[in-house]
This record gives structure tokens, C-alpha cells and sequence, in this order.
């Protein structure tokens, strides 16, 4: 019954193709150069790569969602969504899965070949996939806030990170420790609660924060 | 028929420290046109947006059916329909995808678009620009798609920023047309515009941003 308004988001990937490989271009050139930098010492190398995965997402995530409501804002769609009787707030809940789906998702997906890149054991590999997974769909939603709030300034390349990447930080902790617990042979499940719930908590109230973001961003 | 009365009282509007434009009154009702008319600048497209409710106001307030538009329960948007200059359209779908997509979101009239789109798109003449991409369009056949939205909603309130603008002679005499159909139904239209085309109009009304007057 939406079909169409799946569809809008959907082409926007789709017939923008370059919104899907940039991401994924990136995170491999960054994460290839890495050895280079480091030198050729394996074991030194399995302990930092999970970090480096990490760091790479964040700047990853931040190439694709800084810049994300600009589009629709100079197209004079956000107005036309604001001045609409309709409720947008599952659209813009739509608009972050989407963006995830398509650039982030597909970086996740090729994580197993990074391992075997980079001699990463199967048991931190999927510790990894995990925290990535519920760990990626905050960063996300949390870059789109930001590029919402500075939406309406004309020059906001550096502002929207700037605001952002604060609130990273307890996703950054919680995977870096569940990380570490595995590679030492600890237990790590409380982590991966603990960002089950902060998914659970920014997911659902991220819209409604949004719609609230781009009315007062309009009205520079 | 409902009624519906618009009424700007004082309305003050700055931005950062700059005034746009102070003490702006006029009010409306069924049948009529605003020709809201002023050099670039002027603070037409910021009166425009504030009578959406997407500009805030410094001063003053905005009524419609003498309920404030920023109270809450003031559902004016189910009765409005603003085009901007931008043109709300996305580059990447395609002429029918857009229109459908802003039919979407227009709940006044659900499906006519759908199950008769050529209709709609033979009235400004850009059926044959059905599947191609907006970003393929030229200006004014964009500002045509734009404003084909005009035909299938069934909302009172026009609120129009320089519909005129990139059109060619004979979409501006169609459109002119459309309005007239639309003031004879007993709806309203807001209107900033360059082109004095009120001669077409029999109640008409002024606003110049210049000074504050209204002439009937």
C-alpha cells in the first residue's frame, strides 16, 4: 500500500549507485592501508583490527548519513512532508533503515573477508559481526540527527560530526569491550545487551526526535 | 461548502537580527485571491512559509477559522496546500513515480491520481515526460510537474510561491484557468508572483510588501 513511498528511498539508492559502493570503497581502501602503516606483525595486528574496524564504520557511517537530509531539503521535499497532514514519522523511520540497509549493511556483509585479511579467529569474528549489527543501525540514526539539525546551515560540512560523534561513544565502548572480553576468553553477553538496548531505546524515538529536529532546522 | 477565513494580524518576522518584514495584516476568505507583490527580497517567500506554519514568527499571529495555526489542535494542514519554489520533487524518480509520491501525501483525495493518471498529466502537457526522470526535465516542465498537484487535491487553501515563474505562454493561461476554477468553487489563493495577472480575477486583493496596504 506504500509501495511508493519505499520505492522513493529505495531509487535513491538505486539510481545513485555510487551512495551504495562509496561507503564500501572506502572501508576497504582505509582498512587495506592499514598494514602498511603498522608493519607486518601478525599478531600485533589481530589484537588492534577490531578497533580499526570500528574507527573505519564511524568515518564510514559519517561519509553517508552527514550529508543525508540535504537532497530533500534543497528539493523542498522536507517542507513539503512539514506541511503535509500527514504523519511522517514512519518514513523517517523507513529512511534510516534504508540508509543502513544500503550503506552499512553491505560493509557487514563482507566483514568475513577482512578476517581472513587479517587472521581473525571465527569466535571474535562473529563477536564482531555482532556488535556491528546492533551497534551500526545507532550510528546511523545518530549521523541523521545530526545532519537533520544542521540541515538549514548552507556550510555544515564539519558542524554535523562535530555534534555527532560525542554520542558514539557509548556504542564505541560497549563493542570494544565485548570485543576484548572474547579475545580473552571472558563472557560478554551483558555487552551485547547493553547495545540491544540502547538500539532498542534510539530506534523507535529517533523519528519522532527527527520530526521535531527538521521543524525547528526549517525554520533557520 | 466550508468556510474558511485567513487572518494575518501584525505578523513580525526577523531572521537573526534582520527584520523581513513587520506589521503585515491582511485577511481572506472563500472566493478570493492574495497577489502578495514586492521586489526581490521583500520577505514574500518568509510570509508565504509562515502562513504553512514551517516560519516562526517574531510578532503577531495567524489565524485560520480563528484558531491560531501554531495551536496544536488547529488541523489547518488538512485544508492547505503549499508549493514552494523548490518544487518538492526528488531527482531520482520520474515524473508519474513523484506525483504519485505526493499524492501520497495528500489525504484530501486518495486514489483519483492513480487510477487515471493521464488526466492529470495531459493538463499541463507532460504526458510525454510520464517516465522520465526528474532530473532529466527542463525548469519549466518541473515547475508543470510541481504544480499538477494543484489538480488533484481537493484541499481550499493554495498557498503558492511564484507559480508562474519558468512557464511558457500557454501553461500560464492553463493555470490561470485552474485558479479561476478554484476561486469559483469557493476555495482561497495565496500567491506571491511578479506578473499582475489579477485582471482575470474579480475579487481580488493586494498585498505590497513595500508598504502595508491592502487595496480591495
Amino acid at each position: 500500500m506504500n509501495s511508493i513511498i519505499f520505492k522513493k528511498e529505495i531509487y535513491t539508492y538505486f539510481r545513485n549507485l555510487n551512495y551504495i559502493f562509496l561507503p564500501l570503497i572506502f572501508f576497504f581502501l582505509v582498512i587495506s592501508i592499514f598494514p602498511l602503516v603498522i608493519g607486518p606483525n601478525k599478531s600485533l595486528i589481530a589484537k588492534i583490527i577490531p578497533g580499526i574496524i570500528w574507527i573505519t564504520i564511524i568515518f564510514t557511517s559519517l561519509l553517508s548519513s552527514s550529508n543525508f537530509f540535504k537532497d530533500d531539503y534543497n528539493n523542498g521535499i522536507i517542507e513539503m512532508y512539514l506541511t503535509s497532514e500527514k504523519s511522517i514519522e514512519f518514513i523517517l523511520f523507513l529512511k534510516i533503515i534504508i540508509c543502513w540497509f544500503f550503506t552499512i549493511f553491505p560493509i557487514i556483509i563482507f566483514i568475513p573477508i577482512v578476517s581472513i585479511m587479517f587472521n581473525i579467529s571465527l569466535h571474535t569474528l562473529t563477536t564482531i559481526f555482532l556488535t556491528l549489527l546492533l551497534g551500526t543501525p545507532v550510528l546511523v540514526s545518530i549521523g541523521i540527527f545530526g545532519s537533520a539539525l544542521t540541515m538549514g546551515i548552507s556550510k555544515n560540512n564539519i558542524l554535523g560530526p562535530i555534534i555527532t560523534v560525542p554520542f558514539y561513544i557509548p556504542v564505541l565502548i560497549f563493542s570494544a569491550s565485548a570485543i576484548e572480553s572474547v579475545s580473552n576468553g571472558l563472557p560478554y553477553d551483558l555487552q551485547i545487551y547493553v547495545l540491544l538496548s540502547i538500539l532498542l531505546l534510539i530506534l523507535p524515538t529517533m523519528p519522532y526526535l527527527l520530526k521535531y529536529t527538521l521543524r525547528i532546522s526549517i525554520n533557520n | 461548502m466550508k468556510n474558511i477565513d485567513i487572518l494575518v494580524d501584525n505578523a513580525t518576522c526577523l531572521r537573526g537580527d534582520n527584520l523581513i518584514f513587520d506589521n503585515i495584516s491582511f485577511n481572506l476568505s472563500n472566493g478570493e485571491i492574495l497577489f502578495i507583490m514586492g521586489p526581490n527580497g521583500c520577505g514574500k517567500t518568509t510570509l508565504i512559509r509562515s502562513l504553512c506554519g514551517i516560519q516562526h514568527l517574531e510578532n503577531g499571529c495567524i489565524k485560520i477559522n480563528n484558531v491560531n495555526i501554531n495551536n496544536p489542535e488547529c488541523n489547518f494542514l488538512e485544508n492547505l496546500v503549499y508549493i514552494g519554489h523548490n518544487d518538492s520533487l526528488s531527482e531520482n524518480l520520474t515524473t508519474y513515480e513523484n506525483l504519485e509520491y505526493l499524492n501520497k501525501f495528500d489525504l484530501s483525495n486518495k486514489d483519483e491520481f492513480i487510477s487515471n493518471p493521464n488526466k492529470f498529466l495531459k493538463f499541463f502537457d507532460i504526458s510525454k515526460y510520464k517516465n522520465y526522470l526528474v532530473s532529466e526535465l527542463s525548469q519549466g516542465n518541473k515547475k508543470k510537474v510541481a504544480l499538477s498537484r494543484l489538480l488533484f487535491t481537493n484541499k481550499k487553501i493554495w498557498v503558492l510561491d511564484e507559480p508562474l515563474s519558468f512557464l511558457d505562454e500557454d501553461s500560464k493561461n492553463n493555470l490561470i484557468k485552474l485558479f479561476l476554477d478554484h476561486i469559483t468553487n469557493g476555495g482561497l489563493i495565496v500567491t506571491s508572483t511578479h506578473i499582475d495577472f489579477s485582471n482575470y480575477f474579480e475579487k481580488s486583493k493586494y498585498l505590497n510588501m513595500k508598504g502595508i496596504n491592502i487595496n480591495e
